[in-house]
Parts: C-alpha cells; sequence; structure tokens
C-alpha cells in the first residue's frame, strides 16, 4: 500500500512538473500510448456501449409499456448512460484491454531485467514509462466515456425509433430535457478518476512483477481484479459525493 | 560524453568490504571482499549459481546487502538514496546476463538510449556515436533490427556497446562473452582490455571462458558457495594449489565440487519409471 502510495505520487509528480519548467513530456512516448490506449479501445468500448443503450431501452420499453408512457424510455436511457452505464462500462473495457496490457509489458520489462537497466543508465522508469501511460490514461478514458456515451444514446434512439415507434425528433427532445449539464460533466469527472485508479494499478502492478513469466501472468490478474474493484468503490463513493450531498 | 574526472578520490576504482547478503534463509553472498585498482579488469569466476550475479547487482545498487560496503571512487554506496546512487551510475556501463536490451527499440534506439536520456545532445551526433559503438562490437549495419530479430550473441554485443555509449570508467560484463564464437570472443576481450590501457576504464568480468579469463584478467577471485576462496593476479590463481580452484579452472568432472547429480545410472532409472 505504501509502495502503491509512492509510485502515485512519484508518477503524478512527474505528470505536473513539465508545467513547472521542468523537462517536457516525451511526446512520442505519450502519443504512441495514447493510440495504444485510445485508438485500439475505441471499437470495442463503441460495441459494448451501443450494446448496452440497445438494451437499456427494450428493458426501459418492457416496464414503461405497463405505465402507458413509452416516452419515457428517452429519460432513462438519457439518464443512465450519462450519469452511470457509459464511464462504467467504458472504464471496464478499457481496465480488461489496456490496463492488463500495461501491467503485462512493464512486467515483461521487469522480469527481463531492462527496468534494472533503465535505473543503471540513470534514467528514472517512473518519468520514463509510468508517466506516459498514466497521462494517456488520465486523457484517453474521458474521450472513449464521450463517444461511447454517444454511440450508446444512438442505440437508444434507434430502438425506440425503430421497434418502439416513438418520434424519433420528440425522443431527442425528451432526452435533453431528462438530463442536465451536471450529469455530463459528473460522467466526464468519474471518467477522469476511473483513468487515474485504472493507470495507476496498472502501472504499479507491472512494476511489482517477480519471478518470471508466471509472476506476470499473476500480476496481471492481480491488476485486472484491483482495478474493477477500486473503480467500482470509486464510482460508489463520487456518486454518494455529488448526488448526496 | 561524461565530464573528465580529473581527480580521483581513491586509487582504487571499486572496493567491496564484507559484503554479506541472504535471499530467505539461504545464505547467498557471505563476507565477500575485493579490490579493483584503476586501470585493471578483475575477473570474478565461479560455478554456475554460486552469486556472481548476485554480486555484481549490488555494486551496480540494484540490490542492498544485509552487511557490508561498497567504495566506488572512495564513496560508500550502500546507503545513498536514490538521486546520489543515479549520479554514481553516470559512471558506469552495466552489460546484463540476458543483455537486457528493450525490444520495443531498435538496436539503434538501444544504443542511442542512454546517450539521449542523459545529455541534451542533438539526434545526429547520438547518430553518430552509436554507429561508433557498433562498430566496436562488429555490428555496424544492424542498427534497424529489433533485439528480437538477432541472435544471442549479437543480443550480447549489443548490451556492450550499450554499456559503453557513455564512455563509463567502470564497465561492469555479466559473460560478456557466453554465446559468442572464438573469434568475436577475441574481438570484445582486445577491446576490453583497449579500453582499460587507452582510456583507463577499469573492469569487473564475470565469465566462465577460462581461456578469455587469463587473456584480459589483471586480477580474479574465484567465488565458491558466496565465499571468496581464492584471489590474485591471473599467474597466482594458476598457481594455487587449491583443488577447487584447480578442477574449476581445469574443467575437470571428477573432483571436490560437489554437482548434486545422482550417481544411479541413467538407463536404469528409466527403465524403472
Ligand atoms: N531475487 C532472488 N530471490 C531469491 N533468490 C535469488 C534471487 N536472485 C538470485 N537468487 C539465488 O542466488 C543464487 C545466485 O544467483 P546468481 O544469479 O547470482 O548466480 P550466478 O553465479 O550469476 O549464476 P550463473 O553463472 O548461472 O549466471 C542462486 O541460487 C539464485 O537462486
Ligand atoms: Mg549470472
Amino acid at each position: 500500500m505504501l509502495a502503491f502510495a509512492q509510485l502515485s505520487l512519484e508518477a503524478f509528480v512527474g505528470i505536473f512538473s513539465p508545467i513547472f519548467g521542468q523537462k517536457s513530456w516525451r511526446l512520442s512516448a505519450l502519443f504512441s500510448q495514447m493510440v495504444n490506449i485510445g485508438v485500439a479501445s475505441l471499437p470495442t468500448v463503441a460495441l459494448a456501449n451501443f450494446l448496452l443503450g440497445l438494451v437499456l431501452a427494450i428493458q426501459g420499453a418492457g416496464q414503461f409499456e405497463k405505465l402507458g408512457a413509452t416516452n419515457m424510455v428517452a429519460n432513462l436511457v438519457a439518464f443512465s448512460i450519462l450519469r452511470e452505464i457509459g464511464p462504467l462500462i467504458t472504464a471496464v473495457i478499457v481496465i480488461g484491454r489496456s490496463g492488463s496490457a500495461i501491467t503485462a509489458e512493464l512486467g515483461t520489462m521487469k522480469v527481463a531485467e531492462e527496468i534494472e537497466a533503465l535505473n543503471v543508465m540513470g534514467i528514472d522508469p517512473v518519468k520514463y514509462l509510468v508517466v506516459p501511460r498514466l497521462l494517456a490514461m488520465l486523457l484517453m478514458m474521458p474521450v472513449l466515456t464521450v463517444l461511447g456515451e454517444g454511440v450508446g444514446l444512438f442505440a437508444g434512439w434507434l430502438i425506440s425509433v425503430g421497434s418502439l415507434h416513438l418520434d424519433p425528433f420528440f425522443y431527442v427532445q425528451n432526452s435533453i430535457e431528462a438530463v442536465e449539464q451536471k450529469d455530463l460533466f459528473t460522467g466526464l469527472l468519474k471518467a477522469l478518476v476511473f483513468g487515474g485508479v485504472v493507470g495507476t494499478v496498472a502501472c504499479f502492478y507491472g512494476m511489482q512483477v517477480e519471478g518470471g513469466a508466471e509472476g506476470v501472468g499473476r500480476s496481471t490478474t492481480k491488476s485486472v481484479v484491483t482495478a474493477l474493484t477500486s473503480m467500482l468503490a470509486m464510482d460508489a463513493i463520487l456518486t454518494t459525493l455529488i448526488y448526496f450531498t | 560524453m561524461s565530464e573528465p574526472q580529473t581527480k580521483h578520490k581513491s586509487p582504487y576504482a571499486l572496493e567491496v568490504r564484507g559484503l554479506t547478503r541472504s535471499f530467505g534463509s539461504r545464505k547467498i553472498l557471505s563476507d565477500v571482499s575485493f579490490k579493483l585498482k584503476r586501470g585493471e579488469i578483475l575477473i570474478i569466476m565461479g560455478g554456475s549459481g554460486c552469486g556472481k550475479s548476485t554480486l555484481l547487482r549490488h555494486i551496480i545498487g540494484s540490490l542492498k546487502p544485509d552487511a557490508g560496503e561498497i567504495y566506488i571512487d572512495g564513496t560508500e554506496i550502500t546507503k545513498l538514496n536514490d538521486r546520489e546512487l543515479s549520479n554514481v551510475r553516470k559512471r558506469f556501463g552495466m552489460l546484463f546476463q540476458t543483455g537486457a536490451l528493450f525490444n520495443s527499440l531498435t538496436v539503434g534506439e538501444n544504443v542511442a538510449l542512454p546517450i539521449l536520456e542523459s545529455s541534451d545532445v542533438s539526434a545526429s551526433i547520438a547518430d553518430l556515436v552509436v554507429k561508433l559503438k557498433l562498430e566496436l562490437v562488429g555490428l555496424t549495419g544492424f542498427e534497424h533490427l529489433k533485439p528480437a530479430q538477432i541472435s544471442g550473441g549479437m543480443k550480447k554485443r549489443v548490451g556492450m556497446a550499450r554499456a559503453l555509449a557513455l564512455d563509463p570508467e567502470l564497465l561492469f560484463c555479466d559473460e560478456p562473452t557466453a554465446g559468442l564464437d572464438p573469434v568475436m570472443t577475441a574481438v570484445i576481450d582486445t577491446l576490453t582490455v583497449d579500453l582499460t590501457k587507452k582510456l583507463g576504464l577499469s573492469a569487473v568480468v564475470v565469465t566462465h571462458d577460462m581461456t578469455s579469463a587469463f587473456r584480459i584478467a589483471t586480477q580474479m577471485i574465484f567465488l565458491f558457495e558466496g565465499r571468496v576462496i581464492a584471489s590474485g593476479t591471473p599467474d597466482e590463481i594458476k598457481n594455487n594449489p587449491d583443488p577447487i580452484l584447480q578442477q574449476f579452472i581445469n574443467g575437470y568432472a571428477d573432483g571436490p565440487i560437489p554437482l548434486k547429480l545422482s550417481k544411479d545410472d541413467y538407463l536404469k532409472r528409466l527403465m524403472q519409471a
């Protein structure tokens, strides 16, 4: 726990130090990590959000039909995607796809003495390896979340217009009325925090690896489990703070 | 690249005193002591698993000893903090036993990495240095390959080029010639000797290759079960009557070194199974 706190602190100092005029970020490393984490995850994130958008609309329609209020589907979809489902499912996909990849990659480097070699060359592995990955996570998680939410909302609209025969324009208007700006921003805040959690956890477990390929596997599993549970815990905490107080 | 070190604090580039280290309950190094004068080459010999790589790891500051001191040019390094240690390490070059090349970078980028990270040199100067260092180890023209595309012996040589990238004062090599053919071994040996003679570099080399060891050594130590059981010049080592040492340097299967092999007939055990 102490080691984790130390690594996170060092990494965040590394992220902010360029702002105070010390050496700049490794832009090429950052860029390639953003591609790794962001661009490569986009199709899966979009698919997951699309499917959840469909499911939400279908489930909602079943319930609202009994009340004779099918047009409420718009509210349900917009509200739950922006506040909860969008950030959550995006983080789940990123943990499975990129978080695990980061742990496995850093772990393999650790096992192959590459991290030790960096140290001997006087290169700080935190600045060289962790900072670009964490920063890319922090930047890409909100971006992926917004794009995912867009796709999810579109899926809800598609079902509502296509099979519930709701008026396409009216549906959009309903959605807009259902949500506040606050909902969009809290979703994004969640995404940012999730990015930080996933990035630090994934890097931490990668740098911790001991004992060969088997160790890499073990750490990767731990990394995914820890990232998921801490992400859900942060979600509960943030939701409580934002909507209950 | 590194500023010329005009005055030295100590006549010894490296001194190890009473180094002791256990992993769990297994004592890997016990009371290891030796000195290395500037401009000399120290060979560390010893059976597989006797703690040679572990000893090097302590000297470069990756591991901390349970007891004992390590002086690099008079500076005790086992109690330094990360920043101070990283300053001392600027004078090091290290060739790891497995090469430890960065798999995501090309051969050229691997050698260029310490150069680009340590100073503000332009990419074109770094390029030039990379070509020069790769030429030293006979790898001209391999800059653009990835580590996965070259042989084990070539990886070793790239590791050597990278260790030399910043013109270190102290070079540590963990089995630099393992996996190299006899000619390439001679090339690497000559290179190491040249560097110490012409540039005053000091080197610590771990090796199993006795021809190579006696060719380059000015000092030798022999580790057995975590202890230094013999040390001296190559001549002193050759004439040391210790039966364990003699068995090792002459490579006899019979002798006092416990092999932990089964004495049973292999065929018989196969039949029983
Ligand atoms: N991190 C570690 N944890 C536990 N034991 C270790 C660790 N590193 C090394 N050892 C043990 O220390 C002993 C010495 O290992 P070391 O790698 O130093 O041997 P070596 O002399 O370099 O052998 P070789 O010639 O085969 O490279 C081995 O028995 C090994 O099991
Ligand atoms: Mg070894």
